[in-house]
């Protein structure tokens, strides 16, 4: 009895988890003689569910012998969601995937390998060739991508005008951690008074770490697939902010998690966030005010500021379909039509299909997005390999560790040992 | 409520054995099926979707599983990794001071209403209707959320709070006021006790109070010495469905810790932290491990209360 509802418990969270945010894309389209019906999933906001739905509808009208069943929910709630489906073998026939996760789902035989599908497939003539690989598992093809992003140091310059703060172009660690200083102590407030600082505490993002790695000439992962760097490394990485930390000049971490879901740098209560560069339309979505800036993330070394192109998000079909054809064609009218492009602009990243790309007028934010990537291109180092099994619970559990640092109740040095050794556990039981 | 169950069930089958095998008629033959036949439906939920699960969550507690591959055998490792596991510490510390500090508040505050109630002179059913509301509501998805705002920055909580010369800040994202927002939110939901209360107030004779004030006994004396022990077995009741209750606190951890148990751990629920390792990490054989020992900590509680009932329930009319 107890037991049974726990379980009940369970299920209805990952019920309500799925279906709290889930919205029909496909409207009456499943009674009025669809032959087809597809179910797909995103993670995603509201901003992204809105072009979503206007891509699917534009796909139906095209194709009347096909209807869409769309679901979203936020990118934690997704993964055990989907983790579920697959132990029960029910996928959704499209899903947008992530690099973090594809290995773990394709290596299982969860993902159907494209070249197995029949018919048109899905033309990946669009896609640049070094991007295609971050598709692939093992040499199979078992995501397609939608468009790349890569990292970037946002700055909004309308609430750096409040405070009177400049950042310095292509700025050192050093003249990063002064500005945050500076924004912090200027005494900046929002319209609801809350104080205003540079930035949260961002060595809690694992993709930053990398990033920083990169930069030292260190890479994250060993072939093998065992950690590349050293808890010293991390430790080194994590005390980088320490002097911040103790004078209280980043935006402390109960502040950040009265916000959740939003971010800071959405509610403009900083006015610096590093993060993937096709984040800006939702912080323009959540923040009418902001001007967005964009620049290649702090490095002491101008010439390797260690950014890298990565797939944004993939598409990717569940092994368990009945439809693999039409799923394909889906994809393909996903990735590949001009029109979808426009629709999405550069809210899912740079469209990596040059069928899009070539075909978009971007303006304002989109335009500023790509212009960034075409600005850094001298600089990218290559894209890393799908990440290993396991990596978006260590991705998960850096943010955690660091937060408690933050609350004060682990030492940096404690964190850096716990983590380390609850990683090296987490890759060793994934091998 | 398992466990008495159970208890009367194994006593049965132990009276059926001992007594004499009567050769059975036809009748009652066909009674049998009837019997078993009205019991199927119970039979087979019991089976297929407690006893089976159960079982398999057993099993699955001694191997390694990812939901995607075959689980792998592994022994004990599940249950000697939960003992070194930092965070699993920290889910038992939260969950065992929200039981042991939220349940006998809990009762405290029900067994007051509904004193309160009983005495009550007019609209009673309204009264009563009105207190129980919350507990209807109170474990639905949309609470949380509206708690989640109260206790926010700026939310009617903290601005209460300051007007009254409190510490500034919402409870959501400090981590030493979390506890108290959660055994807040618990006591507030005190309609299902608190039925029960009323109802064990309503068989206390009035004779035995009469009696009393006639001996000269005030209200303390005649609660202390009337109404309580006279409620004992209600208490009993209370203490023992509240206690299970509260070590298997989810949904509303969920909802207001964004399922995280943030901030610093301080939300990390057992159940909400046996969910993450299990769906979030695909760790399912660790968490199956981590829902057997709370099955076996919550049954251990539940035969500590039975053996230590004997000295403080009083069931009217035993004898001592």
């Amino acid at each position: 009895m107890k037991r049974c509802m726990r379980i009940a418990a369970v299920l209805t969270a990952a019920a309500l988890t799925t279906t709290a945010c889930g919205s029909s894309g496909s409207g009456d389209g499943g009674e009025d003689g669809g032959d087809v019906n597809l179910t797909m999933t995103w993670w995603g906001n509201d901003d992204r569910a809105q072009r979503y739905n206007e891509a699917i509808e534009a796909y139906e009208a095209e194709n009347p012998g096909v209807s869409v069943t769309t679901s979203f929910v936020d990118y934690p709630n997704y993964w055990p969601a989907r983790a579920t489906e697959a132990a029960g073998r029910s996928l959704p026939d499209v899903m947008q995937m992530d690099v973090s996760y594809l290995r773990q789902f394709a290596s299982n035989g969860q993902l159907l390998d494209f070249a197995e599908v029949e018919g048109d497939g899905v033309d990946l003539s669009g896609l640049p060739d070094p991007l295609i690989p971050s598709g692939q598992v093992e040499g199979a093809q078992y995501g397609i991508p939608v468009a790349t992003n890569a990292f970037t140091l946002f700055t909004d310059a309308a609430g750096l005008a409040q405070v009177g703060v400049e950042l310095p172009e292509n700025p050192t660690w050093e003249e990063y951690h002064d500005f945050l200083r500076e924004v912090a102590t200027a005494g900046g407030t929002t319209e609801d008074g809350q104080p205003v600082y540079g930035a949260g505490d961002y060595t809690g993002v694992f993709w930053m770490f990398i990033h920083w790695l990169n930069q030292q000439g260190i890479e994250a992962f060993t072939e093998d697939g065992e950690l590349g760097f050293t808890q010293d490394d991390l430790e080194t990485w994590l005390s980088s902010v320490d002097d911040l930390r103790a004078e209280g000049l980043l935006i402390p971490p109960a502040r950040i998690n009265q916000l959740s879901p939003l971010s800071p740098f959405d509610a403009g209560e900083t006015t610096s966030e590093m993060t993937w560069d096709n984040f800006a339309a939702g912080y323009a979505t959540n923040n009418p005010d902001v001007e967005l800036e964009l620049q290649p993330i702090p490095s002491d070394d101008p010439e390797n500021p260690g950014l890298f192109l990565k797939p944004s998000m993939l598409f990717s079909i569940g092994a368990n379909t009945d439809h693999p054809e039409e799923a394909a064609a889906l994809i393909d009218y996903l990735v590949n039509d001009p029109e979808v492009g426009d629709v999405f602009g550069t809210s899912q990243g740079l469209r990596a299909s040059s069928f899009q790309r070539d075909a978009m007028t971007m303006e304002g934010l989109d335009a500023e997005v790509a212009a960034y990537e075409e600005s850094i291109e001298p600089l990218l180092v290559d894209s890393p390999p799908p990440p290993v099994e396991g990596f978006g619970t260590i991705e998960a559990r850096l943010l955690e560790i660091t937060e408690n640092i933050n609350y004060g109740t682990v030492s940096v040095e404690d964190a850096a040992a716990q983590w380390y050794s609850e990683a090296e556990q987490t890759l060793a039981d994934n091998q | 409520m398992t466990t008495v169950t159970q208890a009367v069930r194994e006593r049965e089958q132990g009276r059926d054995v001992q007594e004499p095998r009567a050769p059975r008629s036809r009748r009652r033959r066909a009674e049998d099926v009837a019997g078993y036949s009205f019991l199927l439906p119970w039979l087979l939920g019991f089976f297929l979707l407690t006893a089976g699960p159960m079982l398999a969550s057993l099993y699955l507690s001694f191997t390694r599983y990812d939901l995607f591959n075959a689980p792998q055998w592994v022994g004990l490792d599940n249950f000697r990794e939960l003992f070194s596991d930092p965070r699993y510490r920290d889910s038992v510390r939260v969950t065992t001071v929200f039981a042991v500090v939220g349940v006998p508040i809990k009762l405290a505050a029900s067994l007051a209403v509904a004193m309160l109630l009983n005495a009550a002179l007019g609209a009673k059913g309204f009264y009563r209707s009105a207190f129980y509301l919350p507990s209807l509501v109170g474990a639905s998805v949309s609470i949380a959320i509206v708690w989640r705002a109260m206790f926010n920055d700026g939310g009617i909580v903290d601005q209460i709070s300051q007007g009254v010369g409190g510490e500034a800040g919402g409870w959501i994202g400090d981590p030493t006021r979390t506890m108290p927002m959660f055994i807040l939110l618990a006591v507030w939901q005190f309609g299902a006790p608190m039925v029960i209360f009323l109802a064990g107030l309503k068989q206390v004779p009035a004779e035995l109070y009469e009696a009393a004030s006639v001996d000269g006994a005030g209200p303390l004396r005649r609660f202390l010495s009337i109404t309580l022990p006279m409620l004992s077995p209600v208490i009993f009741f209370n203490l023992l469905l509240e206690t299970i209750n509260a070590f298997q606190v989810f949904a509303s951890a969920y909802i207001i810790s964004n399922g995280t148990g943030g901030p610093a751990n301080s939300t990390l629920f057992y159940t909400l932290y046996l969910y993450r390792r299990g769906f979030e990490d695909f760790e399912m054989g660790y968490a199956s491990a981590m829902a057997w020992l709370l099955v076996l900590v919550v049954g251990a509680i539940t035969f500590v209360f039975f053996k230590t009932s004997k000295s403080w329930v009083h069931y009217s009319g035993e004898t001592r």
